[in-house]
Formats: structure tokens, C-alpha cells, sequence
């Protein structure tokens, strides 16, 4: 395996630990999007890999050598890991390209005019930073990492800090050029069209602890708890052979038949290609969809597939409150 | 598989380095205290029944003094000068700064010398109006007097901290006080003054400090201080016990000011990061600003400009008697010492500030705190500590003690703006630093030296102008026979000759003037104070 993470565990204060025990591994060239909410320690965990943070506990091993682990540490400088953070630090005093060439080997530099080409970045090269775009920005950071031929790219949030006109197209991109270098990539971000867009696996991150690490699809259709299901996206709760079982608001349906679901409606909210519909059913607010506009206060009835009903354990959702 | 065993601690050596420097530092500190627990206990007791309590109270009524006049004088200009748009409002800008180039002791020479009986005042009113003139007559060699002046020279000090804090507070908190129903007045002491709290207490410390510091006037005007009592037991009853014990009780109460500080900005400390969008300012027409123009004449006419025309005058009348070979000896003295000893102040401070940056551990972080200490320890109590530590080693008046006594009075000057410059720029810069293979040393020399070059340039003139009006550490710990422009003033001035020393004064204003002009020029530039 190529990144291996073993029973990783970080604290500053021992008694209230960051990563409690996190073990993954990537394949070569793999994207890997780790998912989680503000201030779980998604940054602490990029800053481990990348040397910024030792950890307490466990190991990082990458393409077979430790960079992290009991009386094992490589230096930052030496673990061909390239970072990208999140507010797109770029050198104040240096231009564009003496950012990218900053501290280069000469071995690299044969690369620039390509880096250049594929993050469509050659006529800015004389530039300094404030004369750069949010975008121009961040490509400028990636552009940087990927010269030095990282084995591991960390993205921290690459995309928070863009408009929403530019950050689709951003991802894109960005997926292009990882794509194209054969990058192996983690990519932080609590945004989960980041993440289902780009990722070739998701990994849910919540308490210090792997909930989850799978492909997006099986992510969204067997979510391994609550918190991962509810975190990709709203379900809807059902009582179901006296238990409870949940459901994703795209496999319920709106029909014309009386069924056993009726679902008082709330609210319906147009959102260009159908209405989403915000209703209550046995004091449950449920989600779907629907082509037509419903009004509210209006009964509607619904159905469903029974495959496609997710159970959890009761105690699941106590568990992560 | 390769292992790699080299799990050291992180920027060991950087760590260690700076804990060294430190104790160092503090060494004349600690040399103090040693002393005082091993020093016979009657000289306490002697000290307490005589001269304390009359050292105490000179040192807390001039305190009180000098702050209620600085805080006047520094906060109102301020307020209206960040507020309005009035004529005049940029020369008052800078004008106001000046009176910080006028050193305390020549200020407090000069106004008792416009003052006194052959003086410009007495001799008009003699001359025009003799049924005034007994009115005028008066000793002015008293402590209010002084706390006047001092209030005059020591005022910019609160100006540049309230007009920072008055520019920074944006419009949203005018905006919400109007929208609640507050005047302008009210809106300026029940929302700008608490908000401007940490700053006016910053800026209120520092005043409190040149005033414990203050040797030269204080003397000048035979009020006895904690600092002219360390002197005299010293120099002139030969007690150094005495002067140990009085320094160490003046290190307590500089200690708990400190702390207080200290915690005064930990309680309330604002972040007007989030509220940045500017106040407009109001425009006011000639008339209705004819007021505000007044209140900021009087501190730059009284703190700047009268002294500099009396101090020309003098130097016109004495031009005969000036020895420029002299002269040119003692401003390449001063300038020497200044910009020497500024360097090598910079060059510790960007090591401590750096240390504690890379490091981000506690011990680091109270190391420059504790450093930080120096400059609110008045000079004379620094020089018998290092004259206690450095007698065994005959190092007493060489180079090297008066440049350690400067870095440990002015290391916190010098700090001061490279940390904000430090702390404006992200931690992602070390870390991107360190991730694209820089070493610490590398990353200071190709980083941080680059992008700070301007908060060093600005920490550069402060700690040049500080050293060149210093007073009490030259006196004491200079080489032999080597004078500055600071210590010469002073030398004629206590010999009553103070159109002799008017010459010496006007160098080091001139000097100090044009770099403080500078300074605050680029200030505005940086900071974008509107």
C-alpha cells in the first residue's frame, strides 16, 4: 500500500486527544477526501503527514518508508510531501514565479514551463501575490507543491475561501491536474460536494475517529452509522416492523394512491429542476422530492422501496450528540 | 523498510539559545535581588523611617500628576484627529508626534530657564508691565510644576495609542451607538473610551515608566523620587545598600505595574479585525473647527514648539561660544552609541520574537514576556545592577556594559513593532516555509528578514531616538571621558549654564524630529491609519 496510516494518535493535552486511533491506507495515485466538521482535527492531521505536527502515537508509513512513527521522525523538509494550505500562503516578497521556484532543486526546474501550462498560470508569472485573484491564488500554491514532484499532495480546504461562481469550476481544475500527475492526494474540506464530486474515496472523520472509509457511492447508499449517513446529505426517519429505519429523500416517491405514508406538507422550495418538499410524517420532518409544485398544508402520499431502507442502531444517534 | 532515529526536540538549539540570552539579561536583575536579601536589614529600617515615605509620595503625586495632565493632552487631539477633517489636521497629525524628540530633562531645563527671573517672561512683564511682574515671580522649581512639564514632553506617548485605537474602531460601533440613541459624547465615553481601554492603559504604563525612569528634571528640580534617591544614596552618601534596597523596592512596584498591565490587556483585550470598515470623518468648516485646532495647538505649541524657539534662540546668543569640534565629537558619540547598540537591540529582539514563534511553546513565550520587563526598569536601576554583577570583572565603563544595560532597558522598544509585523503574517508561512525545505535559519534569512524589513526599519528609529535621549544609563556606566549629546546637555544644564547646553539640545531634537517625521510617515503607509 502506498500511504499507510496506523492507529495514528495525536493530543496536545493528553486528556482530551485530537485523533483517538485513525488507520487507513491509499492505493498510488488515489484521491482521498477526508471529511469532517470545523475544529475536529482534519488540519492537525495534514500537519502530522506533513512533519508540522508529531504525532503521539501509532505511524505514518509512506511508499514503504516511515516518516512517523515510535522513535522515528523524518523532517518536514525530507518527506516529499507537498502542502497546500488553506489560506494560500504565498510569499508576500516573491512573485509568482519566485514563489514556485522558491528553494526548488535544480532537478525540477525543467518542469516549470509545464506546472505553468497546466495550471494556466504563464502570464502572471511576474505578478506578486496581491496582484493575483483568490483562484490564481490558490493555483499558484498547487503549482508550487506539484514542481517538486510530491509522493502525497495535502490539500487543506482548497475551496473555502472561493466565491461559489468560481469554486465548481476550481475543482475541476484541480482534478484535471491531480488527475493528470498522478498525484497521490488527500484532500481536507467540511464541504461534501467537494468531497462526492472529486474523491475516488471518502473517509469520515468525527471524535477523533474513522466513522467511515469508502467510495462515495457506497458512502451514500450504506452510510456505516448515522452520522455518516446524515452527514452526506438529509434522511428521513420511518418507523418500519417496530424499528427504526431511515431513508434518503431522492427514493421516496409522491404517489396518487392512498398509502400508510402521508406526509402533511410544510414547505416547497423550487430549485430549478423540481420542488424539494419539507413535510411531517408521525412528527418526523421528512424531505423529497417532487416535479410538480405542492401546496402547503396540503396531505400527500408517499412510498418507497423496502431495499432501500438503512437501519442503524437506536443508540447511534445519542451516541454522536 | 528505513528507520530514521532522530526524534530530537524541535528547534532545540533556537530553544535553548534564547532561555541562555535571557538569563543573561536578567542576570543584573537577579544579581539586585540577591543582594537585597543579603544586605544588612538596618539600612531598610533607616530607609523606611526617613526617606521612603517622602520618596514615595514625591514618586506617586508626580505619577498622578503627569497622567491626568498626558491623558488630557494625548486622548482629545487624538479624538478629534481621527474623527474630523478640519485645517490643519495633517500638519497636527505629525506635529503632535515631535515633543517625543525633546528629551524630558531638556524640556524641564528649558521651561525653568523660560521661567526664571532673567527669563523671556519675567524680563517682558519688568520691562511692560512691572505691576504684573511680582506675579510672576515665583520658584517654579516645584513637583507640580514638573508634572506639568513632564505631562507636556510625555504626552505622545497616549496620543499614538488612542489614535491607533480611535482609527481602528470602525464605523459599525458609531453606527450601532447612533442607532441606540447615543450622542456624540456619549458614544465617545460609553463606547469608544472602554473599547480604547487596553490601548490608553498601554499607552498610560509607558508614561508611568519615563516617569519612574525620569533622572534628569526630577533632579533639575530637587524633587526626591525613587530614582534620584537611588542616585544620591549611591554617588553621593556612598550607600550602596541603600541604593540596592531603594532599587529593588522600585523593581516591586514596577513589577506589579507591570503585571497589572499585563493583565489589564488579558481581560480586555478587543479584536477590530472584524469591524474594519473605517469611520467617515466629519468635515468641519473653518469656524466651527477653530475650537478643535486650540486644544491641538496647546500640547505642540507648549510640548514642541515653545521650547524648540527658546532652545534656537539660546543657541543664536551663545553661536560664539560654541566649540563645533566639539560639537561633531559628541553627535558621532551619540550617534555611535545610538545606532550601534539599535542594531544589536533588533538583531536580539527579532531572535526572541523568533524563537518564540517557531518554538510556540509556553516557556518561550514567558521568556519574552519576561524580557519585556527592561524597559519599564528605570536606567539607573539596571546600572547598579550590572555594576554589582560586571565590578569583579573590570568591565565597569567599557562599551560592553553600556550596550548591555541599553539592550535590557530597550530590547521591549525594539520589539514592539516587529512583533505586530510578526503576527500579521499566518503561521502557513513557517509551515510552507518548513514543508518547501527550509531550515529555521533559512526560513528567518529568506522569509522573515524580507518581510518584516519595515517593522526593523521602524524599530530601528524607535530604539535610535530612545538611546539618544537616554539619560541615567550613560551617566552612569559611559566610558571614561566619553560623552554623548544627552549627558553633556545635562552636565551644563546642572551647572546652570543651560544657554551653553542649548546647542546639544537643539542637535538631538533636530536629529530625533527628522526621524521621528520618518517613522510616522511610514507608519501611515503601513498601518493605514486614516
Amino acid at each position: 500500500m502506498y500511504l499507510e496510516i496506523k492507529n495514528l494518535v495525536k493530543h496536545y493535552d493528553s486528556k482530551f486527544p485530537i485523533i483517538k486511533d485513525l488507520s487507513f491506507k491509499v492505493k498510488k495515485g488515489q484521491l482521498i477526501s477526508f471529511l469532517g466538521e470545523s475544529g475536529s482535527g482534519k488540519t492537525t492531521f495534514l500537519k502530522c503527514i506533513a512533519g508540522l505536527e508529531k504525532i503521539n502515537g501509532g505511524s505514518i508509513t509512506l511508499n514503504s518508508k516511515y516518516l512517523n512513527a515510535e522513535n522515528v521522525f523524518i523532517k518536514p523538509q525530507e518527506r516529499k510531501v507537498g502542502f497546500v494550505f488553506q489560506d494560500y500562503p504565498l510569499f508576500p516578497h516573491l512573485n509568482l514565479e519566485e514563489n514556485i521556484l522558491f528553494n526548488l532543486e535544480k532537478k525540477y526546474l525543467k518542469k516549470f514551463n509545464y506546472i505553468l501550462k497546466l495550471t494556466r498560470l504563464k502570464y502572471l508569472v511576474d505578478r506578486y501575490p496581491h496582484e493575483l485573484s483568490g483562484g490564481e491564488q490558490q493555483r499558484a500554491c498547487i503549482a508550487r507543491a506539484l514542481i517538486r514532484e510530491p509522493e502525497l499532495l495535502l490539500l487543506d480546504e482548497p475551496f473555502s475561501n472561493l466565491d461559489a461562481t468560481i469554486k465548481e469550476a476550481m475543482r475541476e481544475e484541480i482534478y484535471k491536474i491531480i488527475k493528470e500527475t498522478k498525484t497521490t492526494t488527500i484532500l481536507v474540506t467540511h464541504d461534501i460536494k467537494d468531497a462526492m464530486n472529486i474523491s475516488d474515496k471518502i473517509i469520515i472523520f468525527k471524535a477523533g475517529v474513522l466513522q467511515q472509509y469508502a467510495d462515495p457511492v457506497k458512502m451514500y447508499c450504506e452510510p456505516a452509522n448515522c452520522y455518516c449517513a446524515e452527514i452526506l446529505g438529509d434522511m428521513n426517519k420511518i418507523f418500519h416492523n417496530n424499528e427504526t429505519y431511515y431513508i434518503r429523500p431522492e427514493k421516496v416517491k409522491i404517489i396518487s394512491k392512498k398509502s400508510k405514508y402521508k406526509v402533511e406538507v410544510h414547505k416547497c422550495f423550487f430549485q430549478g429542476k423540481e420542488y424539494k418538499v419539507k413535510g411531517r410524517m408521525n412528527n418526523e420532518i421528512w424531505h423529497f422530492f417532487s416535479k410538480e409544485y405542492v401546496r402547503e398544508k396540503e396531505d400527500v402520499y408517499v412510498d418507497f422501496g423496502k431495499k432501500d431502507l438503512i437501519y442503524f442502531d437506536p443508540v447511534c444517534k445519542n451516541f454522536f450528540k | 523498510m528505513e528507520i530514521k532515529k532522530i526524534f530530537i526536540l524541535e528547534n532545540k538549539r533556537w530553544v535553548l539559545g534564547s532561555i541562555f540570552l535571557a538569563i543573561v539579561f536578567l542576570s543584573p536583575i537577579i544579581a539586585l535581588f540577591v543582594n537585597f536579601f543579603s544586605s544588612d536589614k538596618n539600612t531598610l529600617i533607616y530607609l523606611l523611617e526617613t526617606v521612603l515615605l517622602d520618596y514615595s509620595f514625591n514618586t506617586i503625586y508626580l505619577i498622578f500628576i503627569v497622567s491626568i495632565f498626558s491623558l488630557f493632552l494625548g486622548i482629545i487631539p487624538a479624538w478629534y484627529i481621527s474623527n474630523y477633517k478640519f485645517f490643519g489636521r495633517n500638519f497636527f497629525d505629525i506635529a503632535l508626534y515631535l515633543p517625543l524628540a525633546i528629551p524630558s530633562y531638556i524640556m524641564g531645563f528649558t521651561y525653568i530657564d523660560i521661567l526664571s527671573y532673567t527669563g523671556p517672561i519675567q524680563s517682558f512683564f519688568r520691562s511692560n508691565a512691572s505691576f504684573l511682574a511680582d506675579y510672576f515671580n515665583n520658584d517654579y522649581l516645584q513637583i507640580e510644576v514638573l508634572g506639568i512639564i513632564l505631562g507636556f514632553a510625555l504626552y505622545p506617548y497616549l496620543y499614538a495609542a488612542s489614535r491607533i485605537s480611535f482609527s481602528m474602531i470602525g464605523s459599525n460601533y458609531f453606527n450601532i451607538s447612533k442607532n441606540l440613541g447615543l450622542s456624540k459624547l456619549q458614544t465617545f465615553y460609553k463606547v469608544i473610551l472602554p473599547l480604547s481601554r487596553p490601548a490608553i492603559f498601554s499607552g498610560l504604563f509607558l508614561v508611568i515608566m519615563e516617569v519612574l525612569n525620569e533622572y534628569g528634571a526630577v533632579k533639575y528640580f530637587g524633587v526626591n523620587t525613587y530614582t534620584t534617591g537611588i542616585f544620591r544614596s549611591w554617588f553621593s552618601l556612598g550607600d550602596v545598600g541603600g541604593a540596592i534596597q531603594l532599587a529593588c523596592i522600585l523593581l516591586f512596584v514596577v513589577m506589579v505595574l507591570f503585571i497589572l498591565e499585563k493583565q489589564s490587556l488579558k481581560k480586555s483585550k478587543f479584536y477590530y479585525g472584524k469591524n474594519v470598515k473605517i469611520q467617515q470623518m466629519i468635515s468641519l468648516k473653518t469656524i466651527s473647527s477653530a475650537p478643535i485646532i486650540l486644544v491641538c495647538s496647546i500640547p505642540f505649541l507648549f510640548g514642541f514648539l515653545i521650547p524648540c524657539v527658546f532652545i534656537v534662540f539660546n543657541v543664536i546668543q551663545t553661536y560664539n561660544e560654541i566649540n563645533f569640534h566639539k560639537l561633531f565629537i559628541l553627535v558621532n558619540n551619540s550617534v555611535f552609541v545610538s545606532s550601534l547598540s539599535s542594531i544589536i537591540i533588533i538583531l536580539i529582539a527579532l531572535f526572541f520574537l523568533f524563537v518564540e514563534r517557531i518554538s510556540k511553546n509556553k516557556i518561550n513565550s514567558q521568556i519574552s514576556n519576561l524580557i519585556s520587563l527592561g524597559y519599564a526598569i528605570p536606567g539607573a536601576v539596571i546600572g547598579l545592577g550590572l555594576i554589582i554583577l560586571f565590578s569583579p570583572f573590570s568591565l565597569i565603563g567599557s562599551f560592553f556594559i553600556l550596550f548591555f544595560a541599553y539592550i535590557i532597558r530597550f530590547l521591549a522598544v525594539a520589539k514592539s513593532p516587529i512583533k505586530s509585523s510578526l503576527e500579521k503574517h499566518p503561521e502557513t508561512f513557517d509551515d510552507t516555509g518548513k514543508n518547501l525545505g527550509l531550515s529555521p535559519l533559512s526560513l528567518l534569512k529568506k522569509i522573515h528578514l524580507p518581510i518584516n524589513k519595515f517593522a526593523l526599519i521602524s524599530a530601528f528609529i524607535v530604539t535610535f531616538i530612545d538611546v539618544m535621549k537616554e539619560l541615567p544609563i550613560t551617566l552612569i556606566l559611559r566610558p571614561f571621558n566619553f560623552d554623548t549629546l544627552a549627558t553633556k546637555t545635562y552636565e551644563f544644564a546642572v551647572e546652570e549654564m543651560i544657554p551653553l547646553s542649548s546647542i546639544y539640545s537643539l542637535v538631538i531634537i533636530l536629529i530625533g524630529s527628522v526621524m521621528l517625521l520618518f517613522l510616522k510617515k511610514f507608519i501611515n503607509k503601513q498601518i493605514n491609519v486614516s
